[in-house]
């Protein structure tokens, strides 16, 4: 269970070009639920999706996870949350050129010290899962826009993250990529995961495998759905 | 293997992988970074080289020389000094040396011509023993072809090459020519009875001192050199020059730091995205740094072989041939003298700490503050 209380994001704070990109936000996400953040751009749903994944820290309010304040951690602590907890898929996927599939995958796992070989058939097996057996050994930059966004899960899966946070992941998808998408989304819901992600993609926050719609504008929560 | 080696070698594999996808970049930093390597290295090689080779020559000195001046000037001395010196104690030889500068106008080198202290090393009459650079100089076609000098009256004069010096130290060998006595007399138009200087041997090198105070007193006309004072000026000069070399070199080392740390704290938007990434998906900074920090390693480790054994062949097989107008000072003049290769791990530490820690300092405060923001800051 993620809990926002009073949560505020300034960017650029006390200077001309100050930011309120996230105003006063309070809300409650709960666990094995799919839940997602909708509203039209600059509304502050990125934003608040850092503040959840202990990627930026709130100017003012709480942000706690299962009961753990996490809002004031110092950021060696920020880490392990982020690490031990979610699993990210970013907007363009952010994975880094140069290196293949199976070496993305890896990644986060490997300052963790593991086992070479064991991490890297962990990876394989959830390369394979995701379809993209074939292409493991394939640099990204090679990859189709299908296949970036599968690879990006599959890395943000890697560290058998509980909660899967993922920015606009069908922002730039076609309608079959869009419900093969759903379909990993189901998956993983299945498996007991929790899935927080941004669209403004009505097919996302339409599908019914959606537990609760968080609707933002200029910062503030304006309307919330089960 | 253990965790803590699992976790390097994940980052160092990051990291080649990353200094692989910005190769032209990295490949002119380490280039940049070689070059200044190779100029406080070959300084450094160059000078050593300098002072073992003048250290050599001083060990087989004499404790003491003894040389008469007038008006401020060397001037040659007589036999009768020889006695006298000979009678104060603890004085174990006195021998008076003959040695000189011949100038050859066939190619403008100045050799230097001595009669040999050791009766081992003493050609006969009509031969000459050569150092190294001699033949070179003179484009003899063999070893031990003739070597036809002009003499001061104009006249040349002939002698049979039967032996080379060995090259062991080049610096005062290269240009040296050995001659018997009476050829050399005989070569300089000087009478028998007078000697270039004095060497003076003593049985105890504590009372060098207090030798010196009583030849004073019979020669007050007289110049005393210790073996401490040529090797004290050998030092000062060798180390000016070298510090010379260093200073300059250190100003491209100041530069390069600039650079680097102006590199390191504009970061690309890909580095700045990548590092962004990496903290996103559960690298801390800790891991982040170590990861910059192999980065640095491998860049400054890169360019310091690269730099220390170009340095090294510069000075060693090619004689320092773009700095050595500056090292060598007088010794350009020919003839030219090759340097024995010799290096030590002092030496390499010394350098490898002057050029490597410079730039991961200068890397580290900017990684730093870049690696310990959050993420989202990063990635924005």
């Amino acid at each position: 269970m993620i809990s926002l209380s009073s949560v505020t994001k300034l960017y650029n704070e006390g200077r001309p070009n100050g930011v309120r990109a996230v105003d006063n936000v309070s809300l409650d996400i709960g666990a094995d639920a799919v839940t997602v953040l909708k509203g039209p751009s600059g509304s502050g749903k990125t934003t608040l999706l850092s503040l959840i994944g202990c990627m930026a820290r709130p100017s003012a309010g709480r942000v706690m996870i299962d009961g753990r304040m996490v809002s004031g951690l110092p950021e060696s602590f920020l880490t392990e949350e982020r690490r031990s907890t979610f699993g990210f898929v970013f907007q363009r996927f952010n994975l880094i050129r140069g290196l293949t599939v199976l070496e993305n995958v890896m990644l986060p796992a490997a300052p963790l010290g593991p086992d070479p070989q064991a991490l890297a058939e962990a990876a394989r097996d959830r390369i394979a899962a995701l379809g993209l057996a074939d292409k493991a050994d394939t640099p990204v930059e090679h990859l189709s826009g299908g296949e970036t966004q599968r690879a990006a899960i599959a890395r943000a899966l890697i560290n058998d993250a509980p909660v899967l946070i993922a920015d606009e992941p069908t922002a730039n998808l076609d309608t079959d990529l869009t419900h093969r998408f759903l379909d990993i989304v189901a998956d993983l819901r299945a498996e007991g995961r929790t899935v927080i992600m941004t669209s403004h993609d009505p097919r996302i926050w339409q599908s019914d495998l959606v537990n609760a719609v968080i609707e933002m504008q200029d910062g503030r929560v304006t309307g919330a759905f089960a | 293997m253990t965790r803590w080696w699992r976790r390097q070698r994940a980052l160092a594999d990051f990291t080649l992988a990353a200094l692989a996808r910005r190769r032209v970049k990295n490949i002119g930093l380490v280039a940049i970074y070689a070059l200044v390597v190779f100029v406080v290295a070959s300084a450094m090689f160059f000078s050593t080289a300098l002072k073992r080779e003048a250290g050599l020559v001083l060990a087989d000195a004499p404790e003491l020389i003894v040389q008469e001046l007038r008006m401020g000037r060397h001037e040659m001395i007589g036999a009768d000094a020889i006695g006298a010196l000979a009678g104060i104690r603890g004085v174990t030889r006195v021998t008076g040396r003959l040695w000189g500068y011949f100038y050859d106008s066939v190619n403008g080198a100045n050799y230097t011509m001595m009669v040999p202290d050791d009766p081992a090393l003493a050609p006969g009459p009509g031969e000459a023993v050569i150092g190294e650079g001699i033949p070179r100089a003179r484009g003899l076609a063999w070893d031990t072809a003739p070597l036809f000098l002009s003499r001061h009256s104009g006249d040349l004069q002939k002698f049979e090459v039967t032996g080379r010096l060995p090259t062991g130290s080049a610096l005062v060998s290269s240009d040296l020519i050995l001659l018997d006595e009476a050829d050399f007399r005989a070569f300089f138009d000087l009478p028998e009875g007078i000697y270039t200087d004095i060497a003076v041997s003593i049985r105890n090198s504590r009372e060098i001192d207090t030798i010196v105070t009583k030849a004073e007193r019979l020669m007050p006309s007289a110049r005393f050199v210790t073996r401490d004072d040529i090797s004290r000026t050998y030092e000062k000069i060798f180390s000016w020059r070298e510090g010379v070399m260093v200073a300059l070199a250190g100003a491209a080392l100041l530069a390069f730091a600039i650079f680097a740390a102006e590199k390191a704290s504009g970061l690309s938007a890909e580095e700045a995205r990548e590092i962004g990434i990496l903290k996103a998906i559960g690298w801390n900074s800790s891991d982040v740094i170590a990861m910059k920090l192999w980065e640095g390693g491998l860049v400054s480790a890169g360019a310091f072989l690269l730099g220390t054994v170009t340095a090294y062949l510069h000075v060693f097989l090619f004689s320092a041939a773009l700095f050595a107008p500056m090292l060598k000072g007088w010794a350009v003049i020919y003839p030219d003298f090759a340097l024995a290769p010799q290096i030590d791990a002092l030496q390499l530490t010394t350098l490898f700490l002057l050029t490597t820690l410079p730039y991961i300092a200068a890397t580290l405060v900017p990684i730093w503050r870049a690696a310990s923001a959050d993420p989202d800051q990063i990635m924005r």
